[in-house]
């Protein structure tokens, strides 16, 4: 088995140094090759950013129903709630400073903790 | 990559629209007090629940009772402003700055009771529960208990 794979690779060894390419290269082959190779040393494959993966991700997800749904949902429900926090917390304001305000005219020298 | 894109635009603009919708619904009513003539006896119309026959009354006895204090007003600055006289031109307590202290005292005393009575006569305006809370509500904002004064001391 050894001889017969010894033999193979010495008739390979004479196949290969017995051939010879004669087909012409392209013009410029050789400095178009060092070019690349150049290029390459200069500007290394660097990994894409945040926004550049965000935007993948968005570009390949969103427009897949589920995802485009819950997208949706999650921010229909951000909008409602944080609306009616806000409400809330403006009529909070609102309604100390109608008090305030109806205190003060019955009582003119009434001040208020915010004043 | 356009699709993704409506679809993020739609997402925001759905958001901000819930979020509008939501706070401009939900503050509707203490705006809507805001731009009543009398916004502060509109909010205690809608704070207390008192019913339009009531508020009507209130209306009209806070309307009556806003002269009289307008005149006991006047009254006590004139007083603070002759005291501030008084107190410029002498070095010690004179028979004069002891009475205008009096009055002024007096003055606030006749001022603080009006105030109660009209308070009282208001809750007894409202609904049995309400006129209770109204009256503790009162009580809280520190003018009849003194805590205006004795702030100044802590």
């Amino acid at each position: 088995m050894k001889q017969n794979d010894d033999r193979d690779k010495g008739v390979l060894e004479h196949v290969l140094k017995q051939w010879v390419v004669d087909a012409p290269l392209p013009p410029g082959f050789q400095n178009a090759v060092w070019d690349r190779i150049a290029r390459a040393e200069v500007t290394p494959p660097s990994a894409p950013g945040f926004w550049a993966l965000l935007a993948r991700a968005v570009e390949m997800n969103l427009p897949r129903p589920k995802f485009a749904w819950a997208y949706v949902t999650i921010l229909l429900l951000v909008g409602v709630l944080s609306g009616t926090l806000a409400a809330q917390r403006e009529s909070t304001r609102m309604n100390a400073a109608l008090g305030a305000r109806y205190l003060k005219s019955i009582d003119p020298f009434h001040r208020s903790p915010s004043d | 990559m356009k699709k993704a894109f409506l679809i993020l635009l739609g997402g925001l603009l759905l958001c901000t629209a819930a979020f509008s919708g939501f706070y401009y619904i939900g503050t509707a009513s203490c705006r809507s007090m805001m731009n009543e003539p009398q916004p502060g006896l509109a909010w205690l119309k809608n704070e207390f629940k008192v019913s339009d026959a009531d508020y009507a009354r209130i209306v009209q006895l806070h309307e009556a009772y806003l002269p009289k204090c307008g005149e006991r007003c006047q009254r006590i600055a004139e007083l603070n402003s002759e005291l501030e006289k008084q107190v410029s031109q002498a070095s010690t307590v004179t028979p004069e700055i002891q009475k205008l202290l009096d009055q002024r005292a007096k003055m606030r005393a006749d001022c603080e009771a009006e105030m109660l009575s009209h308070f009282l006569t208001v809750s007894r305006m409202m609904p049995p529960e309400q006129g209770k809370r109204y009256l503790q509500w009162v009580e809280q904002q520190a003018f009849l208990n003194g805590q205006a004064m004795e702030a100044h001391h802590h």
